[in-house]
């Protein structure tokens, strides 16, 4: 254990040295992209992502080499490092004072990276004042740390609900009507299920699969309203999450925990997503979950709607993350920086990020003009994605209690395996929290 | 027999003692300063390692503890803060030691006793005992995230193998990983299945036990079973002894397996296997509270360090450290 310890330790003292021996030739795996010839007294931006893949890499690539031709002062390296090390290293090599220039970081983690001075004030490079107008306002909010801007936004996303009209058609509903209230959610999913006896072969829907957890639900419920309110209040125990809560139970009730874990444990592996699959017919996700349907559904009809209201009239939350461009504290040219974030949250690349992506780009402008270079399902799910930021909460975590919710979680949890009833798990939810917040 | 030129040689040096004596101690002491020196030259590359790696770090997170230290912005002293707010302000702590010490006091025991039981096993002489040595051996070459992954699909609660097997006799599997009942049972057994590793060491013992015992146990009409408790496990108690000690400290160390085997690696449904250590890394290094951290690692190495000592002292009643054949 304190072995353990001191590995890490000596882990991150070695990357250090490591990311201090490399000096100005950049951190681990770098991979340079264009021409090397063109650095020549140009300023070298280090730029640390961790889009690697087959379908992001070249599009990140080329926007990095159309900013490298446009430029006479500055060339930008792209360095791809994988998602699961690229923060514990960034920390490490802020720690050794020599961070990247420009890395892609989370969301809703801005502020807590500000206070514990991970990064860089940017408020002295945003001459411009109308600069945040250029993004959806409650992405914006993320990235403020009293008052001041930490980051600048680079792309969000939305849970949307998928659902496939094979299925519906075969149950008898109309593959035109999405679900649009909980109770046609739950009407609608037990006209899906299927059964042999007492096995499921298809699930109508479970809520909890899928990417819309507990506290989202909670907060679908709740009008909106997350477990900490903007000023970090904590409003865990109050009537609609209790509602809510209780509500998320009765799926448990009704297909049983058993079916449930044994539905799930038998999808835990991603090649076979139940939805494409067929063995689950409405499902919830993020707009992207669209390429998986594309490339494996073979031709899969399906639709997409917006999540259903807790009642009729109610708001269709959902929620997102989504991630930041920012420069990291200590960083030697945070002017030529600025400039590069500038470019790649500009409409230009944002809008050729989107159109490649399906992703929900920050840039206001970028985001509708992609919509103009899509057709078919593109455009679907797409237009879907946009038009459902107006209804996407963002949920940072208070820079004082970053791992609140795993004093939340374990007691929904127990809640939903019958082991504590929902009144008392919010209750003490609330007081816990309160607890670690005020401390 | 000495020859001449020997005896020659010993005249030669009895007649210079006297002179060359103090210079001679000089040398010696020089060359053995010289000998000392190229020692340390020699292990230098560990040395350097150990104070930079090891010792450094080791005493880095010992004061670490006594801050709020969270690697970019602040490392300010604040007493025993830290393990306050272990002690008393944070429940999770609790949770994670009380799910280490459970898994510690079932694993240890069982995993011990079946290797000690699997090698006694594997122990005879029948034809093909190499073929089946083999296959109990082999689960402990395989290591790591595979044979997680591997055992998820095992314990899978309607499809797995296991489930599968026990309803052939009836009886219906409890879901494992999803049920916190019996998360940290379904880890236990996965343990078991590896006991190969320990297996090896007693075999060697069990055939370094002399068969002059066993016959003479035989003259005198012991049982089996008699000479099993009365001369292969007092015989066997020294390996038995430094198994039970390496495996309790290993036990204490538990973190892969939580970490791969639950969603997300937050430890498990309702916090059943969110492990001491696992509770660490997630103070450390999801929200870089080292100083929290830090505390947490030194409190289990006092536990681990309590316990050997005990172990160590306890060890000296029932541990037999017998000599050769001639003893």
């Amino acid at each position: 254990m304190k072995r353990v310890t001191v590995l890490f330790i000596s882990v991150l003292i070695m990357l250090g040295m490591l990311a201090g021996c490399s000096g100005s030739s950049g951190g681990p795996q770098e991979k340079s992209s264009g021409d090397s010839s063109d650095q020549k007294g140009k300023v070298t931006l280090n730029f640390w992502t961790f889009w690697g893949s087959e379908t992001r890499r070249p599009v990140i690539e080329k926007m990095i080499n159309d900013f490298n031709k446009s430029q006479d002062d500055i060339y930008v390296k792209h360095t791809f490092l994988p998602f699961g090390d690229i923060w514990t290293k960034n920390l490490a090599a802020i720690s050794a004072g020599n961070p990247p220039d420009v890395i892609i970081n989370d969301i809703n983690s801005v502020q807590h990276r500000a206070k514990n001075n991970q990064s860089t004030n940017l408020s002295k490079y945003i001459k411009d004042d109308s600069f945040k107008d250029n993004f959806y306002p409650r992405l914006w909010d993320t990235v403020l740390y009293k008052d001041q801007p930490y980051a600048v936004p680079f792309n969000t996303d939305t849970r949307l609900l998928f659902y496939n009209k094979k299925a519906f058609k075969e149950a008898g509903l109309d593959p035109n009507k999405p679900p649009k209230t909980w109770d046609e959610l739950e009407a609608y999913a037990k006209k899906l299920d299927k059964k042999s006896g007492d096995r499921y072969e298809r699930i109508g829907f479970y809520p909890l699969w899928g990417s819309f957890g507990a506290p989202s639900w909670l907060m679908n419920a709740d009008n909106g309203q997350g477990f900490l309110s903007k000023d970090d209040k904590v409003q865990i125990n109050t009537p609609e999450k209790l509602e809510g809560l209780k509500w998320l139970k009765s799926w448990n009730d009704r297909i049983g925990q058993e079916n449930v874990n044994a539905f799930k444990a038998e999808f835990g592996s991603e090649q076979s997503n139940p939805f494409i699959a067929g063995k689950v017919g409405m499902w919830v996700d993020v707009a992207t979950f669209y390429t998986q349907i594309r490339d494996f559904g073979k031709d899969m009809d399906f639709g997409v709607a917006p999540m259903p209201a807790k009642t009729e009239g109610a708001k269709h939350w959902s929620d997102g993350g989504g991630f930041v461009a920012e420069v990291p504290k200590g960083a030697k040219h945070p002017k030529e920086s600025f400039e590069f974030i500038k470019y790649l949250t500009g409409e230009k690349a944002q809008s050729y990020w989107a159109a490649k992506n399906f992703d929900n780009v920050a840039n206001k402008k970028a985001s509708e003009d992609a919509l103009s270079k899509l057709s078919g399902n593109d455009e679907m799910v797409y237009k879907q994605a946009v038009d459902n930021l107006q209804v996407t909460t963002m949920n940072p975590v208070p820079a004082d209690a970053p791992d609140y919710q795993n004093k939340i979680n374990p007691l929904i949890d127990a809640v939903l395996l019958g082991k504590e009833t929902p009144e008392k798990a919010l209750k003490k939810a609330q007081s816990e929290v309160e607890k670690s917040i005020n401390k | 027999m000495e020859t001449a030129y020997e005896s020659a040689k010993k005249n030669k040096q009895a007649a210079q003692k006297e002179v060359a004596e103090p210079v001679k101690k000089y040398r010696i002491k020089s060359l053995r300063k010289r000998e000392e020196l190229s020692g340390f030259l020699f292990i230098s590359p560990w040395l350097i390692g150990f104070v930079a790696l090891t010792l450094g770090p080791l005493l880095f997170s010992l004061y670490v503890s006594f801050t709020n230290y969270n690697i970019t912005s602040k490392m300010d002293f604040v007493g025993t803060q830290n393990y306050q707010n272990m002690f008393f302000n944070d429940g999770l702590f609790w949770t994670s030691l009380w799910n280490t010490l459970y898994f510690v006091a079932f694993s240890v025991p069982l995993t011990t006793a079946g290797a000690i039981l699997l090698a006694v096993l594997l122990n005879q002489k029948i034809p093909g005992i190499k073929v089946f040595r083999t296959i109990y051996y082999l689960p402990a070459v395989l290591s790591g995230v595979a044979v997680y992954l591997l055992w998820m699909q095992l314990l899978s609660p309607s499809t797995g193998l296991v489930n599968t097997a026990l309803s052939w006799f009836g009886v219906r599997g409890p879901a494992w990983l999803f049920d916190p009942e019996w998360t940290k049972p379904a880890l236990i057994v996965m343990k078991m299945w590896s006991v190969g590793g320990g297996m090896l060491l007693y075999l060697a013992s069990l055939q370094g036990v002399s068969k002059a015992m066993y016959e003479a146990a035989d003259i005198d009409g012991a049982s089996a079973f008699r000479k099993f408790f009365h001369i292969t496990l007092p015989m066997i108690t020294p390996v038995i002894f430094f198994d039970i000690v390496t495996s309790l400290i290993g036990g204490f160390q538990i973190f892969q397996e939580a970490y791969v085997m639950t969603e997300n690696g937050d430890g498990g449904p309702v916090n059943s296997l969110l492990f001491y250590n696992l509770h660490m890394w997630n103070k450390a290094f999801e929200v870089f509270d080292m100083g929290y951290a830090s505390a947490m690692a030194w409190f289990l190495f006092v536990i681990v360090l309590v316990l050997t000592v005990i172990n160590l002292k306890f060890g000296k009643r029932w541990v037999h450290y017998g000599g050769g054949d001639e003893k």
